[in-house]
């Protein structure tokens, strides 16, 4: 198999936390394996907390891996020397952020950060093609009509127009790979789906491969390839898109899917719910992290940290339990999940 | 005023009618029109001698302002910015700095430094001037140092230097502004303070010096009074300027600090008797013809237009729309809680409850009604939750205020709340930071909860939340609804979410009702336009994956809402007519729909409405 675009090999990362006498580590992002090919959206989905934005941080070199390492097109980051290498990188390797009202700096045009990404990663746009190229990204993630967009403020512009800006920054880096970390989340869902069609779009046009992180698993299931599930730090389940959803083999895959809101299915569905919260993990032990919540959790959960096994064609959980064969039942009995 | 000051001190040659230390004119005259201000002890003509000074007080002023300014940006936003040994060593420099009398080390080191002359008298207050500015540009750059735009440029690939002189800096002008007008105020009164009791050069020409002067011959006692009097106005209206320019830009770069009202009357709202219709038993909230006013610069903006709906007794009422469409005014409005910052107003109708007219119930028996008959729960608990008292503290203190309950029953209640929603009465001990986001709007329902209420109001209190700790509040929800009984107004821009737990949904589109029905009626058929485009604006994890176009275009700018239905813009069906005049409420099966769809039908006005 050729090199995939960008590969982690066990990605850690831990955070210190705790008094000066009493250090403890927050395990953030443990032992995370993950592949993205080229022109592939792949969705991480999980709820906050479970360390799919510190991914996102660590793939953007915000944060340095505690251990393990990012291949980028077979190159590792950690051997990366030198401004000229890094910038490369940034720009290959972009990112939209969550909050569209905060990631436009207020006191410039919203042209801002496009200028700024030419003149950092593209010198061969020389200073009169700049404008060119500026309208010709607003106008691929349909702001028209771009000479007038180009015009405005951050504050002239609706929160999903500000999210669109943000998608013609990364795209002014000519990039292989956009990290999209909650980019529709604080939209209102009237014009989410827009944001979602445009990524596709881009991944048609643009051939751009994308890194969706969302903990809305319809959305997710709406623009990706793959899934990618986490849980407290660890990737618990992860495959095709439509295998995951339609048979998920991890109970947490199973109790995030029930949980999602969808009236076109039967009305009147008042089930008892879970009310655990995914755990701070500082400093754990062996065992799985989800075992406190699991309505199906054995002796062996307590002491044994499960990892991906393959259950079905490139369809991996990390669960002792869940098997190959004889799938879980699809819809969890929720009442089991609710003594944690 | 300011524009005064700097006109003198750049012409005062052509201004000044005299030589201002000519001594060619009788001492101590008093004024006269040859001399306005009279002369001084050593005739010199007093007016000339201010005009002249005018330049030096102002030179000190700018020069003081800007190189405690510079000091102040740099040291404060790159100790914020860099962070580490970086911020703390600067930030105890100017801790210390800040605490250091400095009034009485300036007079010490210019006494040392006695004949040294105008440019050491600015280095000297300019390097103390600057620590107040700088603490309060740390504190700003820390706020922003986490913002998403930082965050961008150094993913971006920016240096530290660009990100700290391009990014931050702009963001901040208007408080380098006041930083620079506020140490020009202090340069000014610290150089006539300095020079009143003769530090620095005494033949220099500031007002400073003249006071000095004045002081010396004891001008007071000996008939020339605006010798000494003058200096002292102008140096007080110099700071007076500062002062006022500095209050002018915080008012013209934050428009939040103008508030505007209705000039307009309210019509007939407050004040007029409630309707003379019994109060219905079965119904607890009825809103009749509400209509919401902002006061903008130009018309007012109406963000609620003519609602009118009903909640039942133990119902749960949805109300669904993109963001600007007036749900969450409608719902401030319902609840008084309109006034500043939310500068709306009631401008007409009427909300029921309970027997009374919430629109002209007067403040204190609205207080009375409040948390105990009906409460509110808000969007973001980080936000509505006081975070230096533990949840206690503020169950105690709502207690407090609405009742006369014992220190042991509030206890006790507290406890039994906490319980109702799922949390260990144990944290009643904790602070909001140390709950999660799932917990701390559970605790703001407990909180709700304290006095069973009959309505509960809520906006949006699920948006912050996953989908797993979305889901499980809205069960709780749901659960704590049947076994308590209350009613709940549900606000929402999410329709997905409301399905599975509304009695009945009213979506509003552009401060209208555009769709009022059953629950179960609405997503079984929706039949405004906009409704059935909100439903299909979101994917499912069932079924085909289809692609969907969402909803084009975005809600209309309600100062100028289109004539006619005003979804028609935005509107797949659209057609002629739907511009001709706002289409009225039809009853179809009970569902009233705002849509030219419906006209042949039953074009009745729906029963509902009809009340006074």
């Amino acid at each position: 198999m050729s090199e995939p675009l960008l590969r982690t090999e066990g990605l850690t990362r831990h955070f210190r936390v705790g008094k000066l006498l009493s250090p403890k580590t927050l395990h953030a992002v443990d032992d995370v394996n993950l592949t993205i090919e080229r022109g592939e959206i792949v969705a991480l989905v999980g709820e906050s907390g479970s360390g799919k934005s510190t991914i996102a941080r660590l793939l953007a070199r915000v944060y340095k891996p505690t251990r393990g390492d990012i291949y980028f097109e077979g190159a590792p980051l950690s051997r990366m020397r030198g401004r000229k290498q890094r910038l490369a990188y940034s720009s290959d390797v972009p990112m939209v952020f969550q909050d569209p009202y905060a990631s436009t700096n207020p006191a410039y045009r919203i042209t801002h950060g496009i200028q700024r990404a030419l003149h950092l990663h593209r010198r061969d746009v020389k200073r009169k093609a700049r404008a060119a190229e500026t309208e010709r990204v607003l106008d691929a993630v349909g702001l028209v009509p771009a000479r007038a967009a180009a015009r405005k403020f951050p504050y002239e512009l609706s929160g999903g127009q500000r999210q669109r800006v943000g998608f013609a920054q990364a795209l002014a880096f000519r990039p292989k790979l956009i990290i999209a970390d909650e980019p529709v989340s604080m939209l209102d869902v009237s014009i989410r789906i827009g944001i979602l069609n445009l990524m596709s779009e881009l991944r048609e046009r643009e051939g751009v491969s994308f890194l969706y992180i969302t903990h809305d698993v319809a959305s997710a299931r709406y623009i990706a390839d793959r899934v990618l599930v986490m849980y407290a730090g660890h990737v618990v389940e992860e495959g095709p898109t439509e295998a995951v959803l339609q048979r998920p083999k991890h109970p947490y895959t199973q109790l995030l899917l029930s949980a999602v809101p969808d009236p076109r299915a039967e009305l009147g569905v008042a089930d008892k719910t879970d009310v655990g919260e995914p755990p701070k993990v500082v400093d754990p032990g062996e065992g799985c992290r989800f075992r406190a919540r699991c309505p199906y959790a054995v002796a062996r959960c307590e002491t044994e940290t499960p990892h991906l096994r393959l259950l079905g064609e490139r369809h991996r959980a990390a669960c002792h339990v869940a098997a190959a064969d004889a799938d879980l039942p699809v819809e969890p009995p929720l009442a089991a999940l609710t003594d944690s | 005023m300011l524009l005064f000051f700097v006109i003198l001190a750049t012409f005062p040659g052509e201004i000044a009618p005299y030589n201002p230390q000519a001594t060619d004119f009788l001492p101590g005259l008093g004024p006269s029109r040859a001399h306005w201000f009279g002369t001084t002890a050593y005739g010199q003509d007093v007016l000339s001698q201010v005009i002249w000074a005018t330049r030096q007080s102002l030179l000190i002023a700018f020069a003081v302002g800007g190189l405690a300014t510079v000091l102040a940006v740099l040291v404060g936003v790159s100790a914020a910015y860099l962070g580490g040994v970086a911020d703390g060593t600067l930030s105890l420099l100017t801790d210390v700095l800040l605490v250091i009398p400095i009034f009485p080390l300036i007079i010490v080191i210019a006494a040392y430094e006695k004949n040294s002359g105008l440019g050491m008298l600015v280095i000297v207050l300019g390097a103390l001037g600057w620590s107040y500015g700088a603490r309060q540009l740390r504190s700003q750059t820390l706020s922003l140092r986490t913002r998403d735009f930082l965050e961008s440029a150094r993913v971006r690939g920016e240096r530290k230097l660009y990100v700290i002189v391009c990014e931050i800096l702009p963001t901040m002008t208007s408080l380098i502004v006041a930083t620079f007008l506020g140490a020009a105020l202090y340069a000014v009164l610290a150089a006539a303070g300095l020079q009143f009791i003769g530090l620095g050069d005494p033949n220099s020409q500031s007002w400073g010096t003249m006071l000095y002067w004045a002081e010396n011959n004891e001008a007071l006692g000996a008939g020339m009074v605006l010798w000494a009097i003058i200096p002292g106005i102008c140096v007080a209206a110099l700071g007076a300027a500062f002062a006022l320019l500095n209050y002018a830009f915080d008012e013209i770069s934050n428009p939040a600090l103008r508030l505007r009202r209705l000039d307009r009357p309210i019509e007939g709202a407050r004040g007029d008797a409630v309707p003379a219709v019994p109060p219905a038993p079965d119904r607890i909230l009825e809103v009749r013809g509400l209509t919401v006013a902002y006061a903008t610069d130009g018309d007012p903006v109406i963000a609620v237009d003519n609602v009118d709906f009903d909640v039942g007794r133990g119902e749960f009422l949805a109300i669904v729309g993109e963001s600007g469409c007036g749900k969450s005014t409608l719902l401030y409005a319902i609840t008084r809680l309109l006034g500043p910052p939310f500068a709306g107003e009631i401008m007409s109708g009427h909300i029921l409850f309970q027997g009374n007219d919430l629109v002209s119930l007067d403040e204190r028996r609205l207080r009375h009604l409040r948390w105990r008959e009906f409460s509110v729960v808000m969007q973001s608990a980080m936000n509505a939750l006081n975070p230096v008292l533990s949840i206690e503290a503020q169950m105690r203190d709502a207690c407090k205020a609405h009742s006369n309950m014992s220190d042991k029953e509030i206890a006790a209640r507290s406890r039994e709340v906490l319980r109702l929603v799922s949390i260990d009465p144990i944290h009643l001990h904790s602070h909001p930071h140390q709950l999660s986001g799932g917990m701390r709007q559970r605790a703001m329902i407990a909180m709700a909860l304290l006095f069973t209420p009959d309505l509960i109001i809520m906006d949006e209190p699920t948006s912050a939340l996953d989908v797993v700790a979305q889901r499980s509040l809205m069960v709780q929800i749901k659960e704590l609804q049947q076994r308590l009984g209350f009613a709940v107004v549900f606000v929402t821009h999410d329709m997905s979410l409301v399905g599975h737990f509304s009695d009945r949904v009213l979506v509003m589109y552009a401060a209208q009702v555009a769709e009022l029905g059953k629950t179960r009626q609405v997503f079984a058929q929706p039949r405004h336009p906009y409704t059935r485009a909100l439903m299909e604006a979101f994917p499912s994890i069932h079924g085909p994956n289809a692609r969907l176009t969402g909803i084009p275009g975005s809600p209309p700018d309600l100062a100028r809402p289109p004539a006619g239905c005003r979804f028609a813009p935005r509107c797949p069906q659209a057609m002629a007519r739907c511009h001709e005049g706002v289409p009225p409420l039809h009853d179809v099966e009970g569902d009233l729909v705002r849509c030219v769809l419906f006209d042949e039908g039953a074009v009745t006005e729906p029963t509902l409405v009809q009340v006074s």
